[in-house]
């Protein structure tokens, strides 16, 4: 089975970013098997034991918590990632803490919430690699976002600005550190599930058969996208979103 | 989950894959383990690509074909089902680069127009509707339009280039749409500027000569885009369709203006 060596990950250090959702374990596994080392920091202690939990090597089961994005918490969790890494070539981000309300029911507590968690964090995360990796002029950012970056959704308001915030994140920060040979790129997904479903039980679902390849999708689906787009192959694509939703985004 | 990635015996037709951005993609499949059916207007250099091909161990086919010709598409789709028996991949890399007319649009005649569009779109067009039957009658198969950044954004005095590349990206959005329901998908690879012989010559100085107004500063090499054609060729984007992958230096992120940085302001009072 031949593998294009451009894209191995070996030697790379990488930090994973996970605010919810249940995919970053998958994603965190994709970048280990291409060789990179994985520090992860997730907002609460069962989504960094979820991410740990599934992955092997010693060097990959180290991680830090940050539940609220502030500059002391930064900085001991950057304090843990230096003992096992001097450098930190590639940052994912996987900060998609779903939330959906009515808007006219939506607090200001909860709006703040939602975008600390999802733009503040990456915020905060992007700032600290860009500062490291603009310095020894080399790194990855890949912003893994929802397709409702995109597109509306009843209810989907506050969720839905949080991730069109990190893909403008993304376009900014892509033609800032362009010329430091950092690219950032946004991953958009449209309808996932981690669970292996059966198709008939997937398909009982109306938006299922309203995707033209009429199939959740499954982070596996998007784990060697991600590999290449922390690779060094990837390094004419910077500042874009690259939609993986089973054909969603090309539906009336 | 990253041998989904490994393109071991697939089949790949891809057109233009004697020079340019074309040849560079033929060698990351050959590599990656494909086997190739190059498809081009001269004999010359498909023949040379698919000796490279046979010496990295892979098997492959030359058909001299014109993919403005519809008569011609079908037979090198014919050629490439007799040969190998079925069809993977279809990559629409023809385009009429060489030739590609740039005039104030008072001085087009209606022969520059229909030529251009046919090489760059109805080529594209009547190979997706030749191998799409035998991909179908499988219930598989991916096809992948290259277009340009030229496709999202007007050129001077590039007036078919652009139609004709915006049309690659809606015939993507298209194809995905109806083949889903066969087991099909389509993508499109958006270039930015990557410097060709071919790309030089004709666009004269529409395509920069330096990465300087690019954000990343540097223009982009036709290597860059090997490994992403192997990605969209490979298992490992069965979930991806209609969508487009822009590889362009950040050119579209920024827009290819001056591309600085904003003075610093500070927050309002």
């Amino acid at each position: 089975m031949p593998i294009l060596p451009e894209f191995s990950l070996a030697g790379r250090a990488a930090i994973l970013a996970t605010s919810g959702g249940d995919q970053a374990p998958l994603l965190a596994q994709a970048l280990v098997e291409a060789g990179a080392s994985v520090f992860t920091i997730a907002r609460t202690q069962p989504l960094l034991d979820a991410v740990l939990d599934g992955l092997p090597g010693t060097g990959n089961q180290k991680g830090a918590v940050i539940g609220s994005p502030s500059s002391e918490s930064l900085r001991t969790a950057m304090a843990e990632f230096g003992l096992a890494h001097g450098r930190l070539d590639i940052l994912v981000n996987d900060n998609r803490s779903m939330f959906a309300k009515p808007f006219t029911e939506i607090t200001l507590e909860e709006w703040d919430e939602v975008h600390s968690r999802n733009v503040k964090f990456t915020f905060m995360l992007c700032q600290e690699a860009g500062l490291r990796m603009t310095q020894q002029g080399y790194g990855r950012i890949v912003n893994v976002v929802s397709e409702l970056a995109e597109r509306g959704m009843a209810n989907g308001a506050a969720f839905a600005a949080s991730q069109a915030s990190l893909l403008s994140l993304t376009r900014s920060l892509g033609v800032e550190w362009g010329r430091s040979n950092v690219r950032v790129n946004a991953l958009g997904m449209g309808w996932f599930s981690s669970e292996d479903l059966p198709l008939e039980v997937q398909r009982e679902d109306l938006v299922v058969r309203y995707t033209p390849l009429r199939r959740l999708g499954h982070p596996r689906d998007i784990g060697p996208l991600l590999v290449y787009l922390c690779s060094e192959a990837c390094d004419y694509t910077t500042g874009q979103p690259v939609y993986v939703d089973g054909g969603l985004n090309a539906h009336p | 989950m990253l041998e989904t990635l490994s393109l071991d015996d697939r089949v790949v037709v891809i057109t233009g894959g004697g020079t340019g951005l074309g040849l560079a993609m033929v060698r990351a499949l050959a590599r990656a383990g494909a086997n190739l059916s190059i498809a081009g207007r001269r004999q010359g250099p498909i023949d040379d690509a698919a000796a490279e091909v046979k010496a990295l161990g892979r098997d492959s086919l030359a058909v001299s074909t014109d993919v403005t010709d519809s008569a011609q598409v079908d037979r090198l789709i014919a050629a490439t089902m007799d040969h190998f028996g079925h069809i993977d991949v279809l990559i629409n890399n023809a385009g009429a680069v060489l030739e590609a007319v740039r005039k104030p649009i008072w001085e087009i005649t209606d022969q520059e127009w229909h030529s251009e569009m046919d090489v760059n779109l109805t080529g594209a067009f009547f190979c997706a509707r030749s191998a799409s039957k035998p991909m179908a009658d499988r219930g598989s198969g991916k096809i992948i339009n290259v277009a340009s950044g030229f496709g999202l954004r007007g050129g001077r005095d590039i007036y078919m280039y652009c139609c004709s590349k915006g049309g690659m990206i809606q015939l993507t959005r298209v194809l995905s749409f109806n083949l889903a329901r066969h087991g099909i998908t389509a993508n499109t690879i958006v270039p930015g500027f990557i410097p060709t012989v071919n790309a030089s010559e004709s666009m004269g100085n529409s395509v920069p000569q330096s990465g300087d107004l690019l954000p990343i500063g540097k223009l982009g090499k036709p290597e860059d885009l090997g490994p992403l054609a192997v990605f969209l060729s490979s298992e490992a984007s069965d979930y991806m369709s209609g969508e487009m992958f822009i590889a362009d230096g950040g050119g579209l992120a920024a827009g290819i203006a001056p591309a600085g940085h904003a003075p610093v302001v500070p927050l309002e009072a």
